[in-house]
């Protein structure tokens, strides 16, 4: 097994004052504490005052900018790039949990070989260098393979540049998610391989055909971001989002609309709708639309209609709404990769031409590349070699095709015939290196601290093999390291960038910005003339069976993400489940079959069977059921091994007509009569008519119809006892003035607009990050004892003839003027500071957990074991986990309530600091929370409530605001927009 | 309570050294059943104090809690011995003051149940709280820190009203049994001899002791007779003062005081019977006896029956759409079953006590009592852990069932009232001597002879 | 019976005093030894018996007496975060060779710290003033602060010093009663979150 780290020497990294890992135990304990200073003073390092440091995020393809804070010299936080062009200083769940990737107590900790008894042990550097050299000597470079992950940058050109000098061509890349349909469409019907730019900002109508555009779909906070811009209510206007799909995904959440065509026949559905939009309201048709006319003639919505089990009518509808603004077309989702996928994208492609929006919301130019070209063919090819010997050594870098492939395609076995080799690298938070997800985009990543264990980056792994191999290497493999490698490139980058100043000036503000951005020009595009080939069959695969889909966990992405705890804690959008797999089904299908919730399902296709619960869920047509990709690992760490389901498992290893990979699959279910309670925090999902998340429609508010919500009395209230509430309200208002609670303090608050929140919970795990909140682990959720201080509540609505809509609620500390749960408190323990906090002092509660049951939102939480003991079964920190703990937050110990601060730590340094500059006030924005501050759709708002002119403010004096449970008179200092639906007309 | 009647020990006449020697042979050699039966409760209470230690090791994540019920089985059982500590005080006290002479032979045992009982509730808010070594936090007492307690809070309400109960109920059993003791003093040797010389406080029975001795019983009774009325109701605004639906209620005060009592005297049932066969003193506590009991037991469980429909009835009308989810869960939800043991056991059983042959059917007494006591445990649980599942917000409810440490330690709890109570019942008068004296008439000339 | 418990109430007696006795005898030697190396000695002892001086002893045993108080060094020369972070800061090996690469060459002390500087190693100093874990202490909010606090005021005398020992209690108590004289802040979260 990997040494643990030696602590002298992470203590030498960690710098002075005693660390993070603050224990909360009883009062000063005599242990004696080293204090270890550091042996050199690090540049712009203090002591106690965070230092951050610019660089990219690497958890999956879009390439977010990270600000990776750094305390004596520990990285104990990554927040978004607020000058990245991508994030804007916003960050998704899995970029939050990035820093578990690189204090992950699995990770390899050193070179390791094996002995002669098959164990691993670890072994020098120079020891694996010359073993690889020696073995690497044997195999003649044209049989040597080089497999990795979407790397485009210099490490790219690096490993090409280095099996050329070994004199081989065979590189794979292999993205799981490699957006080959889409690809294909812009291939077919532009003539170019790439993904267009899309901009969300300017659609008004967005018409989504099973894209995750919030999940995981090429750029989700990008797009976060942007479509809320464009969809969410603002003074009287916001935009319409229809969605198409079989399946109500947590994209699906924030739309209008929901349309469940047959599984598979999206694509006849945008074709129709294409034809309809070039028929009748062709005005903005570019004129060699014509062209594709005979095509759209054989897609008449009354044909179509019974094909996908969608009204003519409705077709009809959503044409006159498509082409009336500008509007987006999507298509090309995993989650709806079937084998006709190409098609749907080519249909939504062929729509968006004839509807005028190339050009307009859909850019070529600026092209992003997922996959780096590669597809899942060029795996299934590498496959092929393997098995008939072609390929002597092969190594592999950022990918995890033994997990994310179906075991049909083999890679597994085939690999034990292939002497492999895995340096283990650098953390992407402790290498150099630079990441190119679009053109025009050049991100860098630099180490934010010393590596935590006795790896080496893999750049300079191959820099010293191309030395160490015999003769001499090319002129571009001479550098001496990869960061010089690295410089090299960049010298290029700025010629290319036509950038004048020296260049030590153009890498330092690049450094500080974390990368340079240019708008690459966009180029017009002309539909080609294979366009006219195109033929929309709809998926064939459905028979009497039930569709299976394999969708992405925008937790888990295609699995990377499963041995994050932060990430396995979070508890999934839709099915609000946990550390587990589960099969969607609808509640009707569930009672025909006499399934219940948490029955344990057998699922089996024509590829194989996996077994998992089954959760209720009226969003998903009644023949389909769904999966989430991303558990079911056999290896990868004690939090992804063995648990829940490989979805894989069940796909067609046949690569489809677009060389991709079918993520759809007839199915059939069988109920094993086995039960599991399942790992959730929706204790119901049904709002019993209690109005907790409100919403309301664009026509109802624009037309003054929309009336605050009020909770049904059976009994008229009679006047006079208002009156006496009234005077018993304004009492106590009096009472909670008298401490000074408004006036020269400031109020601190918050204001939720639920027209922007789409549920993609990047706010629970950054709060995670923040507060040091222990992830408690399956058992622990399952008896809904999970410690997260903030959850997204989500109900549904509708069901049987009403339409299924999900709303949302982002719960967190209400921070109550009249908080239930202070007067309780035999020991105040909590209690109302000046500011208007709801405090929580942890080292005064005794645990009688009383405010618990008199706080109405039950947002506090128990610590029911020692999550910070090594000693204790519960512990959440493993080393070297541990390192992550935010030091400025206390780590709670046993049988003490805690909940959400409003990030009081962040509030308070920002005060000290604003006292050393001399200024008595905060700056309104000066203080920002976690969860504000890493939210793509900029949903939360922090603020003072007393400032008028503050932002929070300002939201809490919207028509739309109300609080959650009004009638219980407690003040919440959380402030809930209403949500705000576009409904058109009919439906 | 005027109503009830009076009857005197069926003994023909006894004398009243025949008295002293009759009560004075309950404390003669315990017999092996004794030591087993006493071994065993021991045993019950060491495995109820090792499940505790394990919980205070691990947390109290060991119990079965499950949010938001984040109170369970330890504050039901709580409130159930503060319960059964009622009666005592009851019959002792506002008997005594009502002059109801029937109390006489019964009333020892009550004291004693009531002080065993405070002593064992006593126990479980430590059980329950998160860091069992802070507790006493919650004692205000003068810090450097200049931390106070919060007398907004219930609970700190709650510290000094079963403190203060705990006090007076000591005081006036220990008075109580100052003649006595110092009756039986002489009657042993050795160690015991020791006890009673201590206890008996110098006790020669001279006036002026007798004057002052019924002065300070007197005034003691008048002492705890309104602690019967506070002590509960403060037990119950716990409860009351906190805005969870079906415990937000303004009943609860005279709800629980009736209930307590009414647990109480089962309680009380529920031990005289074994020992007046055990003692052999059925001369002294007759079925008479019983059936006054059983009226008392008859009165307050209407009262708790009528407490029962007045929360529901208040919850309909209130039109208040939480209190009406909340008792609508109660009666039709996950938990009906405990709704209905409560709403059986001390709602209805407690009629067939209209009926005489009932009433002066021990058997029958001592299985209603049984049932009783029960009722009383379940109706604190499905105060707490039914209206706590059940409360505002859909998203977050949650269902809890206790695990095998909470079931450890109330078995732990019993055997721990038990132990003391056998104690006692073997070292000290269960019956008051003095006060059987003072209700049989003057022995005649001729049996003064014998 | 009281036969018995005379005697152990006797010997109880001797003990407790006994022990108080040796207690205030341990409490007052080491103040004779700081008490002979105050400010103006200019022969300080250069090996002092390192174990009976008050406070943990040092890996190296470094002098306050003869840095703050015989050659009246400022303490933020050292300790250089005190003004503007919540930790102080130790001095790294640099600071100290940045005079002990020229002085103080024959003291063996010093010798340690060049063997440890040649070494490329940390010197592990032991702490002496420890809160728990669940108080935040800025000491820049302190330094800086309108009441114009010395360092003095809560580490003691260290320039008297030969070994530190924790001066004051740093319990809350102790704490309060300078935020109440002071008139500064006693909001719970100002110190605990």
């Amino acid at each position: 097994m990997p040494k643990e780290m030696d602590r002298r020497g992470f203590l030498k990294v960690l710098g002075v004052t005693g660390g993070g890992a603050a224990a909360l135990s009883g009062c000063s304990s005599d242990s004696a504490e080293k204090l270890i200073p550091y042996l050199v003073p690090p540049d712009y390092q203090i002591p106690g005052v965070p230092t951050y440091y610019a660089t990219t995020c690497r958890e999956c393809p879009a390439g977010c900018g990270l600000h990776v804070k750094v305390r004596e010299g520990r990285a104990v936080k990554v927040e978004g790039n607020p000058e990245s062009p991508i994030n804007r200083g916003a960050l998704c769940a899995r970029g939050q949990a990035s820093l578990q990737g690189l204090y992950n107590p699995d990770r390899l900790r050193g070179p390791m070989a094996r002995t002669a008894d098959g164990e691993f042990e670890p072994i020098s550097w120079d020891d694996a260098i010359a073993r690889v050299t020696q073995a690497l000597a044997g195999v003649d470079g044209d049989r040597m393979w080089f497999l990795t992950g979407n790397e485009a940058g210099s490490f790219d050109s690096l490993v090409n540049e280095w099996l050329a000098a070994v004199g081989s061509q065979s590189r794979v890349v292999y993205e799981p998610f490699g957006y080959e349909a889409l690809r294909y469409a812009s291939r077919e019907i532009f003539g170019m391989d790439t993904v267009p730019e899309y901009r969300f900002a300017d659609a008004e109508f967005v018409l989504s055909f099973g894209t995750d555009f919030l999940e995981t779909w090429l750029n989700p906070v990008q797009y976060a971001r942007e479509f809320a811009a464009s969809h969410s209510y603002a003074d009287g206007r916001m935009g319409r989002y229809v969605h198409v799909d079989a399946r109500l995904g947590m994209t699906a959440f924030s739309a209008d609309e929901w349309v469940a065509p047959t599984p598979g026949t999206e694509g006849l559905l945008a074709m129709a709708i294409a034809n309809v939009v070039l028929r009748d309201h062709g005005e903005n048709a570019p004129r060699d639309s014509s062209r594709l006319r005979a095509l759209l003639d054989q897609y008449e919505p009354e044909t179509v209609a019974d094909r996908c089990g969608v009204p003519a009518d409705r077709i009809r509808r959503l044409a006159e709404e498509f082409s009336a603004v500008p509007s987006l077309a999507l298509a090309g989702g995993m989650g709806a990769q079937h084998d006709d996928a190409h098609s749907t994208a080519a249909a939504a492609h062929i729509l968006n031409y004839v509807a005028g929006n190339v050009g307009r919301t859909v850019m070529f130019g600026a092209d992003r590349d997922p996959a780096a070209g590669s597809t899942y063919r060029g795996l299934a090819d590498l496959v092929d070699a393997m098995r008939d010997g072609q390929v002597g050594a092969l190594f592999v870098h950022g990918a995890n095709p033994a997990y994310a492939s179906p075991q049909g395609t083999g890679f597994s076995e085939a690999m034990g015939q292939v002497g492999l080799k895995v340096p283990p690298d650098h953390d992407p938070m402790e290498q150099w290196n630079d990441f190119e997800p679009q053109a025009g985009t050049y991100l860098l990543q630099q180490p934010a601290m010393q590596p935590v264990f006795e790896t080496r980056q893999t750049g300079d792994v191959l820099l010293q093999l191309a030395g160490a191999m015999g003769d001499a290497p090319p002129a571009q493999l001479s550098a001496a390291n990869y960061k010089e490698y690295l410089q090299q490139r960049w010298r290029q980058i700025q010629r290319q960038l036509r950038d004048g100043s020296p260049f030590e000036d153009f890498w330092i503000e690049s450094l500080r910005v974390g990368g340079v951005h240019r708008e690459a020009p966009t180029r017009p595009v002309r539909v080609v003339g294979t366009a006219s080939r195109v033929s929309v069959t709809g998926w064939s695969g459905l028979g009497d069976d039930f569709a299976l889909i394999a969708y992405p966990s925008p937790a888990l992405f295609d699995g990377r993400g499963a041995n994050r705890p932060w990430l396995q804690e979070l508890p999934d959008p839709v099915s609000k489940i946990a550390w587990s797999s589960w099969v969607e089904l609808h509640p009707d299908t569930a009672e025909r079959l006499g399934i219940a919730e948490g029955d344990v399902l057998e699922v089996s296709s024509a590829a194989g069977s996996v077994t998992a619960p089954a959760f209720l869920y009226p969003g998903i047509s009644p023949n389909v059921v769904a999966m989430p990709i991303g558990q079911g690992h056999t290896a990868f760490g004690r939090y992804a091994e063995n648990r829940g389901a490989n979805v894989y498992h069940l796909l067609g290893s046949e690569p489809t007509a677009f060389a991709g990979l079918s993520h759809y699959t007839a199915v059939t279910i069988r109920n094993t009569g086995e039960h599991e309670r399942l790992a959730t925090n929706a204790g119901r999902s049904r709002q019993m008519g209690r109005g907790l998340s409100q919403s309301t429609t664009l026509l109802a508010i624009t037309s003054g119809e929309d009336h605050p919500f009020h909770i049904e009395h059976a009994a008229e209230v009679p006047e006079h006892v208002e009156r006496v509430l009234e005077e018993v309200q304004e009492a106590q208002t009096q009472e909670t003035k008298r401490g000074n609670y408004a006036g020269e303090h400031p109020r601190w608050a918050m204001a939720v607009d639920l027209s922007r929140c789409t549920g993609c919970s990047a706010c629970v795990t950054a709060c995670h990050a923040e507060n040091n909140i222990p992830t408690v682990g399956k058992e622990l959720v399952q008896h809904g004892r999970e410690m997260s201080w903030l959850r997204i509540e989500r109900y549904f609505e509708g069901g049987g003839d009403e339409p299924v809509k999900v709303e949302l609620l982002p719960m967190m500390c209400q921070h109550c003027e009249r908080a239930p749960c202070e007067p309780v408190c035999p020991v105040f323990a909590t209690y109302h500071t000046p500011d208007g906090l709801n405090a929580q002092i942890y080292n005064r509660c005794v645990g009688t957990r009383y405010c618990a049951n008199n706080c109405p939102y039950k947002v506090r939480y128990f610590n029911w074991f020692d999550h910070q003991h090594e000693a204790d079964a519960a512990y959440a920190w493993p080393d070297p986990l541990h390192m992550l703990l935010n030091p400025d937050v206390t780590v709670r110990s046993k049988g003490v309530m805690e909940k959400c601060t409003f990030c009081v730590q962040r509030v308070r340094s920002a005060q000290d600091q604003a006292r050393l500059e001399g200024r008595d006030n905060l700056r309104d924005g000066e203080v920002r929370t976690a969860c504000q501050q890493t939210c793509p759709s900029e949903a939360l708002v922090f603020g003072d409530l007393n400032d008028p002119d503050s932002a929070v403010s300002r939201l809490a004096a919207s028509e739309r605001g109300y609080h959650v449970l009004e009638g219980l008179n407690t003040a919440p200092g959380v402030t809930y927009l209403k949500k705000v639906r576009n409904v058109a007309e009919e439906a | 309570m005027a109503t009830i009647a009076q009857p005197e020990p069926a003994v023909e006449h006894p004398s009243y050294a025949q008295v002293t020697r009759d009560i004075a042979a309950t404390l003669g050699r315990p017999s092996r059943g004794y030591f087993i039966l006493l071994g065993s409760v021991v045993t019950v209470l060491a495995v109820g104090a090792g499940a505790l230690l394990y919980q205070i090791r691990m947390g109290l994540g060991v119990a079965g809690y499950t949010p938001p019920v984040m109170w369970g089985v330890y504050i039901a059982t709580f409130v159930f011995w503060v319960g059964i500590a009622h009666s005592g005080t009851l019959i002792s006290a506002i008997l005594y003051l009502f002059r109801s002479a029937w109390r006489t032979s019964v009333y020892r045992t009550a004291e004693a149940m009531t002080v065993f009982a405070v002593m064992t509730a006593g126990l479980f808010p430590l059980i329950h709280v998160g860091r069992i070594w802070y507790a006493y936090w919650l004692i205000p007492y003068p810090n450097q820190r200049q931390l106070w307690v919060n007398f907004k809070s219930p609970l700190v309400w709650d510290l000094f009203a079963i403190g203060t109960y705990f006090t007076v109920s000591t005081v006036f059993l220990i008075v109580g049994l100052v003649p006595d003791v110092a009756a039986v003093r002489e009657k042993f040797t050795g160690w015991r001899k020791k006890l009673y010389t201590i206890t008996s406080l110098n006790w020669r029975g001279t006036d002026q002791q007798w004057r002052h001795y019924t002065r300070a019983y007197l005034y003691l009774a008048a002492l705890a007779t309104p602690l019967v009325l506070s002590v509960h109701s403060v037990v119950s605004w716990d409860f009351a003062m906190s805005i969870v639906p079906g415990w937000h209620a303004t009943i609860f005060a005279p709800y629980f005081v009736a209930g307590a009592i009414y647990s109480g005297v089962a309680m009380v049932v529920t031990l005289l019977v074994p020992l007046r066969k055990v003692f052999h003193v059925e001369e002294y506590i007759t079925v008479d006896h019983f059936e006054n009991l059983a009226k008392l037991l008859l009165l307050t469980g209407m009262i708790v029956g009528y407490a029962y429909a007045t929360e529901y009835f208040i919850a309909w009308y209130s039109g208040n759409p939480f209190e009406r989810a909340a008792f609508w869960n109660r009666a039709f939800g996950e938990y009906w079953w405990a709704s209905w043991t409560m709403i059986i056991c001390n709602g209805v059983l407690p009629w067939m006590l209209w009926f005489r042959k009932v009433r002066r059917s021990i058997p029958a007494l001592f299985l209603l009592s049984l049932f009783v006591n029960l009722g009383m445990w379940f109706e604190r649980f499905v105060i707490i852990v039914v209206s706590l599942s059940f409360e505002y917000e859909p998203y977050a409810m949650g269902h809890y069932t206790p695990s095998w440490v909470e079931w450890a330690i109330l078995a732990g709890s019993f055997a721990w009232f038990f132990m003391w109570f056998l104690l006692f019942a073997k070292n000290f008068p269960t019956i008051s001597i003095t006060e059987v004296k003072e209700i049989i008439p003057m022995p005649r000339k001729s049996q003064a002879k014998v | 019976m009281r036969k018995l418990i005379l005697p152990v109430v006797k010997v109880l007696t001797v003990a407790v005093s006994g022990g108080a006795l040796i207690y205030a005898v341990a409490r007052v030697l080491p103040a004779q030894q700081t008490g002979q190396t105050s400010i103006g000695v200019v022969e300080v002892p250069v090996d002092v018996d390192t174990a009976s001086l008050r406070g943990p002893v040092q890996p190296i045993f470094y002098r306050h007496d003869v840095h703050a108080g015989q050659y009246e060094m400022d303490c933020l020369y050292c300790h250089f975060a005190a003004e503007v972070s919540q930790s102080p800061g130790m001095p790294t090996i640099s600071t100290c060779m940045g005079c002990h690469l020229i002085a103080g060459a024959a003291n063996p002390e010093v010798q340690k710290l060049r063997e440890a500087a040649a070494a490329d190693t940390v010197v592990p100093w032991v702490e002496v003033h420890k809160l728990p874990p669940f108080v935040r202490f800025p000491h820049m909010r302190h330094v800086m602060s309108e009441a114009e606090m010395e360092c003095q005021d809560c580490h003691g005398p260290v320039e008297e010093m030969p070994q530190v020992y924790q001066f004051a209690s740093l319990k809350m108590g102790w704490c309060l009663d300078c935020h109440l004289e002071e008139e500064a802040t006693t909001e719970c979260t100002a110190c605990h979150y």
